[in-house]
Formats: C-alpha cells, sequence, structure tokens
C-alpha cells in the first residue's frame, strides 16, 4: 500500500509550489515532485507593447525582485536600440542594484535562513521566524537589521526614485541622475551597510560555523548536488551582478563555457515535464540527459554558491578575504554542499558593499550626462543580470516601429528547477525512514533543501488565502486519511 | 490627532489582483483629505517592506483582495489579530505581514497596535493572470461592494482616539 504526502503550499516562499512525496509499502520514499502547478503568461502579454514599455511592465511580475526584473528588461531594450548607453548610466544602475542586492540578501538571511540556524532545524515552528531569532540574538541586533534593510532600500530611492516597482530605466540610459546633495546622504549608509556586512560574517562564523552540528549538516547532510555552476562574471573572472559575460563551471572546477548574453540560446535550453508548469533549463550542448548528477549532467546551479564557483575571486579587496575565508572552510572549491549558499550571499554582501563604496568615490558619478536618445532600432536586445536567487535573461524582439514582437523569459529560480527537484527528493529519501512517521522537523529539512536556494515562483500574488501556510495531507490509496497543520 | 493611513495592495496586472487598489483610488476620490489621512494607492510592498510604510500611524487600512471560497464582490473585515493565520504570498520571500509589524513594535517602532490595523478583503475570482481589467463578475459588483467598505471606512475614520490591545 503506498502513500502520498503533500507539503503545499511551501512555507517561507513566494508564490505557490507543491512537494508531493510518495512513499512505498514500507514506508520508504519512493518518489518525490517538487511541482509549480500555476501557468504564467507574461511572455505573452508584453507582446504588441511598445518596447520601451516593458521594464516597467516586467517589475510588476515579480514584488520581490522587481529591479532585477527591471535592469534585465532595460540591457535587454537597449539591445532593441542598439546599446546606445553613456557609461554613466551604466554605473548608476549597478550603483542601484548592488544596493537591492544589500536589501534582498539582509531579508533572506535573516527572515529565512537564520531561524534555521539560529534557533535549529527542528526547533518549535512557532517560534522558528524572525521573532524568535530576534528573541534570541537581541533587540539590538533585530534594530540593526531593520536599519541596514531601511539604509538599503533609502539609497535605492535616492537613486532611482523608487524601490519597488522602478520607472527609472529608459532607452540610452535612466531618467534621472545623482546630484551632489543625495550622494552626500547616500555615503554615511554606505559606510554602515559595509559595517553591517561584516557583522553578519561575524555572526555566522559564531552562530553557524561555532556549532560542529550545523557545520556537519551543510558539509555532509543530504543537500549536495554534483551539477554545474553558472554565473556572470567580469574580464577578471570576478562576480558582476549588473554586466559580464555568463560563465558556466563544472562541479570538479573546469570552465565549461563562458558566453554574451546575446548567445544565450546557443547554451542553455529548456525541457518540458508533464507534472509541473516550470520548465527545466540545461546546458544546450550537452543535450537534455534527465535528472543525473555527475560533471557530465547537463543541469546547472545558478545561485550564489554557484555565482561563487564559477569565480577566480571576487571584485573587491574584503569580500576577496571573506571568499577566502569560506572555500577554505569548506575544503573544496567549487562547493556543491548547497546550504552553503546562506554563507556566500553574506560574501557577496561584501562585495556590494564595497562596490557601493567604490562608486561613492567616483567624480563621475554626479554628473549629468546619464542618458542619449537611442537613433535607431535595431529590432533585439538580451539583457542578462544575475538576480539574487540566479541568473535571470530577457530577450526581446521588436519590430521597426519598436512594438514588441516577442519576448522570452528564463528567471533566475527556473535555472535551478532541476537541481531544486533533485535535491528535494534526496532529502526527503535520506531524512524520511521506513516505518518511522515525518516530524514536522523533519519535514522542515526537506524544505531547507529548496530554502537554500532562495526561489521565487511569484511573479504572482499576494492575496490572502485565509488558510494555514503549510498542509501536510497523508494519501493511502489516493485518499486522505491524516492532515498535519502548522504555521510559517 | 490621530494619523491614519490608507492603503491599496495589489499588482495592477494582475486582473482581480487590483481590487485594493481600484478601492484606494474610489475612498480618496470619496473621501477626500483630512489631517491627519493619509493615502497609498498603489502599494505592492510587503514583509519587511511594510514597515516603512506603516510606522508613524495609529491607525492602518488595508484594501486588499482575498480568496476564501466565498462568491466574487463578497468582503470581509477583520482586525491586525486574525492576520496572525494568515499568509502573504508576495513577500514570503522575507515574512508575513502580522510577523513583520510585530517586529516593528518588538523594536519600539510606531507601528499601529492590531486593534487599529483594519483589513477590508474583497472576495476574488482570478488573480493569476496578467491583465489589466478585473472579471467581469468583480466590475459589475464594484459600485456595491465599494460603497459599502468606503461607509465603514468612513464610520472608521471618524472613531475616537486609538484603541489599545487588551
Amino acid at each position: 500500500m503506498s502513500r502520498r504526502i503533500s507539503i503545499d503550499p511551501i512555507t517561507r516562499l513566494e508564490g505557490h509550489g507543491k512537494i508531493e512525496i510518495f512513499l512505498d509499502d514500507r514506508g520508504a520514499v519512493e518518489d518525490c515532485y517538487f511541482q509549480i502547478p500555476e501557468l504564467r503568461g507574461f511572455e505573452r502579454f508584453v507582446v504588441g507593447r511598445p518596447i520601451e514599455e516593458l521594464p516597467r511592465i516586467v517589475t510588476r511580475i515579480c514584488g520581490v525582485c522587481p529591479a532585477s526584473h527591471h535592469l534585465a528588461g532595460a540591457k535587454a531594450v537597449d539591445g532593441c536600440f542598439g546599446d546606445e548607453v553613456p557609461p554613466l548610466a551604466h554605473k548608476l544602475r549597478e550603483m542601484y542594484y548592488n544596493a537591492h542586492y544589500i536589501h534582498s540578501h539582509i531579508a533572506h538571511f535573516y527572515a529565512l535562513a537564520a531561524p534555521d540556524f539560529i534557533l535549529g532545524p527542528e526547533s518549535d515552528p512557532a517560534v522558528r521566524n524572525i521573532l524568535g531569532v530576534v528573541a534570541k540574538v537581541g533587540l539590538e541586533i533585530g534594530g540593526k537589521v531593520i536599519q541596514a534593510r531601511a539604509q538599503a532600500q533609502e539609497i535605492q530611492q535616492i537613486i532611482g526614485g523608487r524601490t519597488t516597482h522602478l520607472v527609472w530605466c529608459l532607452p540610452g540610459g535612466v531618467s534621472k541622475g545623482l546630484k551632489p546633495e543625495e550622494l552626500e546622504r547616500v555615503k554615511p549608509m554606505v559606510g554602515e551597510l559595509y559595517d553591517f556586512a561584516q557583522f553578519s560574517l561575524k555572526l555566522f562564523r559564531e552562530a553557524v560555523l561555532g556549532n560542529p552540528g550545523y557545520v556537519e549538516l551543510i558539509l555532509n547532510g543530504p543537500y549536495t548536488l554534483q551539477v554545474q555552476n553558472m554565473g556572470l562574471v567580469d574580464e577578471n573572472n570576478a562576480p558582476n551582478f549588473y554586466h559580464g559575460k555568463v560563465r558556466v563551471v563544472d562541479c570538479e572546477g573546469k570552465e565549461v563555457c563562458k558566453y554574451e548574453p546575446r548567445e544565450y540560446a546557443d547554451h542553455v535550453a529548456e525541457h518540458v515535464e508533464p507534472w509541473t508548469y516550470l520548465k527545466f533549463p540545461y546546458l544546450k550542448k550537452r543535450g537534455w540527459k534527465g535528472f543525473v548528477e555527475g560533471v557530465d549532467s547537463s543541469l546547472y546551479t545558478a545561485t550564489p554558491l554557484a555565482r561563487l564557483n564559477v569565480a577566480d575571486r571576487m571584485a573587491t579587496p574584503r569580500a576577496q578575504e571573506a571568499f577566502e575565508e569560506m572555500f577554505a572552510t569548506l575544503g573544496k572549491k567549487p562547493c556543491q554542499a548547497l546550504l552553503a549558499a546562506h554563507w556566500a550571499r553574506l560574501v557577496e554582501m561584501v562585495q556590494n558593499a564595497e562596490t557601493l563604496q567604490r562608486y561613492c568615490a567616483d567624480p563621475e558619478i554626479t554628473g549629468d550626462a546619464y542618458r542619449v536618445v537611442p537613433r535607431q532600432i535595431t529590432g533585439e536586445g538580451v539583457g542578462i543580470v544575475e538576480a539574487m536567487r540566479g541568473t535571470l535573461t530577457h530577450h526581446y524582439t521588436c519590430d521597426a516601429k519598436g512594438i514588441c514582437t516577442s519576448a522570452n523569459l528564463i528567471v533566475g529560480t527556473t535555472n535551478n528547477n532541476a537541481p531544486i527537484h533533485m535535491v528535494t527528493r534526496k532529502a526527503a529519501a535520506t531524512l524520511i525512514k521506513p516505518g518511522v512517521e515525518p516530524t514536522e522537523g523533519i519535514l522542515n529539512m526537506i524544505e531547507m533543501a529548496f530554502r537554500a536556494f532562495d526561489p521565487c515562483y511569484s511573479c504572482a500574488t499576494h492575496s490572502l488565502p485565509g488558510q494555514m501556510p503549510l498542509e501536510v495531507v497523508v494519501h493511502r490509496n489516493g485518499v486522505p486519511d491524516r492532515e498535519f497543520r502548522r504555521r510559517c | 490627532m490621530i494619523r491614519s493611513l490608507v492603503v491599496g495592495m495589489g499588482n495592477p496586472l494582475l486582473r482581480d489582483d487590483a481590487v485594493g487598489i481600484r478601492l484606494a483610488a474610489f475612498l480618496r476620490g470619496q473621501l477626500g483629505d483630512a489631517p491627519g489621512l493619509s493615502y497609498v494607492e498603489e502599494c505592492s510592498a510587503g514583509g519587511l517592506e511594510i514597515l516603512d510604510l506603516v510606522a508613524g500611524h495609529d491607525r492602518l487600512v488595508l484594501l486588499d483582495s482575498i480568496k476564501a471560497g466565498g462568491p466574487p464582490g463578497s468582503w470581509y473585515r477583520f482586525d491586525g489579530g486574525a492576520l496572525r493565520e494568515t499568509m502573504n504570498l508576495r513577500n514570503v520571500h522575507d515574512t508575513n505581514l502580522a510577523t513583520a509589524l510585530e517586529l516593528g513594535r518588538r523594536l519600539g517602532l510606531p507601528i499601529p497596535v492590531e486593534g487599529e490595523i483594519h483589513v477590508f478583503a474583497v472576495e476574488v475570482e482570478d488573480n493569476l493572470s496578467f491583465d489589466e481589467r478585473m472579471t467581469d463578475a468583480l466590475e459589475e459588483r464594484f459600485p456595491e461592494y465599494a460603497s459599502e467598505i468606503c461607509a465603514e471606512v468612513a464610520s472608521l475614520l471618524g472613531a475616537a482616539s486609538p484603541r489599545e490591545d487588551p
């Protein structure tokens, strides 16, 4: 007699995802599916619109990483208009984006990751949240978190005019520059954000690395996956979140490919399965080989950890120190222990802060050459940025009047769809023992497998569902006979 | 003076998800401006971001959509206490609304007490399709439920000082 366990919807994830775990007669995991049961239709929705509107429309895909969509869309539109963008516009966009990264990484680390590590993965779910974290580490630290997050938001507001749903990027640049008096407001906040990034690394060392059980869980738990790594790098193969080439490095450290954004279709293809709406990207030249691990697999991750795995170095000095410390502790590079993504976010945050410092000291940053009026429509553009949760590709085409004729989006989390599916199955198979009823803590540890990806399926809705955020239903012969509920 | 904030939540491109935004614009047109009263007609923030918006106000009126199994266009009113059992799918990326507000209170931020968080939620039919129009069912009933909610909010805004949680 087989039975099925459903985890639906997944806690602390935006959007709607569902885990289905099928148990065999002995109660062992027979199979596990990570499903996205909703169909989005954004790529059709934008066809027929003026192409310059798309960066403003695509921010509405998602309230979580709107800046990533705005900037990827802007770069794709740049391409449609012949890539006539002044250097200052790129600097301002990158400056904005690094502040956005800090804001997002703070939210992920303290609200999503920290509860599992500061309080423990099997702690009482009623307190396993940011309130529990603050209760444990103290109000002073809680205040620091809120202040740093607010500062990162304010920097975005000052530079781009808005924190969410930007309308800032235009064909040929941006709609506003940075005034000297605005820069003076930004500077002290940037200094504090740098301090906060270093503080967060210190907290990670003490709370996570100081606990041998957590180190064991990261390195040797059921959260490793031998697939390839993808990330955007600059000319020195250091991570860059806004500019550069996409580099893929295999799980043994060898470069697989490195390509310009416009070449993405030569390197990435998408596989379809009948049980989910979300596609499975893979390395096109290797062909679809199924959900398999190994150095020859065509699957890859695109995460903060993957970004550091593909990098030869960080772009800034203090981040480089943190990078070296991380890989020395992990024992190898690339490292395929997916929970280390939480650490990688903090290393990235140091680079984000240092990048902001660099731009604050740039004498050109308050200039006024932040936009040119494009003179031509070339009809096609590809924009790639690193969304916080993975490489984000926007590919647009338009007709001679600048009306959108097609749009293709490969969003950050989609890159990770196959690895998320595989590591969730691995965690379930390892943690659920035959004949032993899975506890709430065990189910949370299965969730930790995909939470490490900071996945975003939303692009969706925020409506109040009026129900518990997590339901676990045990099916026997297709009939639900037991139900668990808990709060997020 | 009581500082009240009326917020329309939603995504104007996500069909019925726009109902909160439509309601906020309607209320502003009907109720107008008054001392201590401010509006955010279009808000997509959630989680910790909501703290920046709410801090400094004594009373919060949230206009939003909901899927609770009722007929489209029916609506519900509840206070901040009820939010503890809900989930904010938009921004569960960081934390849900109730958790964010409670965190703000514990950190000493000037956040309205739970009894002064007033949520008006309209039952919707389709909040997953990208479209700038609401469904016919919700559009046709808009004058009815918008007027009813407006009357309740008007009464609420005319109320005396904010209540304290027990």
